[in-house]
């Protein structure tokens, strides 16, 4: 059931950002749900499922999109290491610090995106880049309050609390 | 005693991972296709639930755009009406034709006919999907392969040129825009004299046009080019991709570069890319 409502979620974040973000918009600029969702479980979980987790969702960002296979798999994992890693080094139940959490980790993870477009050769200038990576960080930002309370109640208590095979 | 962690290891790892990225990235980027069932799975399941949900922002959208854009509309709405009391004495659409001749009177009539175009059959298609992404600028419509459609063939709406198509499913197909910097057209200007002045235009999605208002694509010219404000510009037919003499748009604002040799034209897109329903794909790739 846990896994089942991950999955949802993460085509949820696909549909949506193509859709109801694209009249949300703020300058072209839209939020990264996917790499929300994947710090959010990042957040939650040990090291080993949060990279499987990354993984699993890159590769399916990926595939989905269709083109430049691996671009999102290897930012999402990254996303993925850096989260587990800050929140062992800060008080996750701090809201402050998750909002400061969310904006490194998604303003890094875009920076990998723009480098790895760079490294295929993109037509892109380093300046709009770091714009636009900045943009879409302070809207990842923006939806925390509105997501975060809901989803770490639910990891710590909820449907995605990890229940060990003894408690099923 | 904690694990001791091998540094040189993990940046070889690193290395190599990269590598394979970038690799497996160039094998797969825009315009290549390559069997991916999985999306094509995918497109297929959600593409219904995305076209609602399209359409429900949509309407969202234009019923609530005075609500989230009060100064904006305020603004047009002041602006609307000075136009009115200027149009109610003056006949603008014939100060447009005396202004631009001939070929701002086809634009006028609504649909643009282009005998480059005629030789080629065309599909009318629906957009399903906007690029979930904020870095590049494509739409989904809802034919593909099926239909006839393949890779590279241009796509048009009412009034111009759109984009070509990159990316090919059975049922759906992915369109880059002629927005984003990766999709450059090569396009003549024909000023008020019928002169031609060739170029390529490049889209700016990627460049100012996020901070200023300058224009959704630029043309750079030679200063002693005779292109001036409101010239129109087609596509030149030049490079294989686009047939010729199909409208790209208006030059909006002509800019000297610091060196003095070189100008830049701001052209203003004659299609309206937010607000695209409906495009045409034309076949020109031998799909049947």
């Amino acid at each position: 059931m846990r896994y089942l409502l991950i999955l949802g979620m993460l085509i949820s974040s696909f549909v949506l950002q193509g859709t109801i973000f694209y009249y949300w918009d703020w300058s072209g600029i839209k939020p990264d749900l996917v790499m929300l969702l994947v710090i959010y479980i990042a957040l939650h979980s040990r090291p080993l499922t949060a990279v499987l987790w990354g993984l699993s969702a890159g590769i399916l960002e990926d595939l989905y999109l269709g083109h430049f296979i691996g671009m999102y798999t290897f930012t999402l994992v990254a996303a993925a290491l850096l989260s587990y890693w800050l929140a062992q080094r800060w008080y996750r139940e701090n809201f402050l610090f998750i909002i400061l959490l969310v904006f490194a980790v998604s303003f890094a993870g875009q920076l990998i995106v723009v480098f790895l477009s760079l490294g295929v050769g993109l037509h892109w200038y380093i300046g709009n880049g770091l714009g636009v990576a900045a943009g879409i960080a302070i809207y990842n930002v923006i939806l925390v309050p509105a997501t975060y309370p809901f989803i770490h109640r639910s990891f710590l208590h909820g449907w995605l609390r990890y229940r060990p095979k003894y408690e099923r | 005693m904690g694990r001791r962690i091998n540094k040189t290891g993990i940046a070889v790892l690193v290395f190599f991972l990269l590598l394979a990225v970038l690799v497996s990235m160039h094998l797969t980027e825009l315009g290549k296709n390559f069997p991916n069932p999985v999306s094509e799975t995918m497109q297929f399941v959600l593409s219904p639930v995305e076209k609602v949900l399209l359409n429900f922002g949509s309407i969202v959208k234009k019923n609530t755009r005075a609500f989230w854009s009060f100064y904006a509309v305020e603004q047009e709405n002041s602006s609307l009406r000075q136009q009115v009391d200027q149009l109610t004495g003056d006949n603008l659409k014939l100060k447009e034709q005396v202004l631009a001749g001939i070929r701002f009177e086809e634009l006028d009539q609504g649909i643009f006919r282009s005998p480059a175009l005629n030789m080629y059959t065309k599909v009318g298609a629906s957009v399903i999907n906007r690029n979930p992404t904020a870095w590049y600028q494509t739409i989904t419509v809802n034919r593909g392969s099926r239909d006839g459609v393949a890779i590279g063939d241009p796509v048009i709406a009412q009034l111009g040129l759109v984009g070509k198509v990159v990316n090919i499913y059975a049922s759906t197909a992915e369109i880059l825009l002629i927005a984003d910097s990766e999709a450059q057209v090569g396009a003549l200007v024909r000023n008020d004299s019928g002169t031609a002045t060739y170029g390529i235009v490049q889209g700016t999605y990627k460049h100012s046009s996020r901070l200023a208002a300058e224009g959704t694509f630029q043309m750079l010219f030679r200063r002693e080019d005779d292109v001036n404000i409101s010239d129109l510009v087609l596509t030149s037919g030049l490079g294989g991709v686009y047939p010729k003499d199909i409208p790209v748009g208006k030059i909006k604002q002509i800019s000297l570069d610091s060196s003095g040799l070189l100008k830049t034209a701001y052209i203003e897109p004659l299609v309206d890319f937010d607000s695209l329903e409906e495009v045409y794909i034309v076949k020109a790739n031998g799909g049947t």
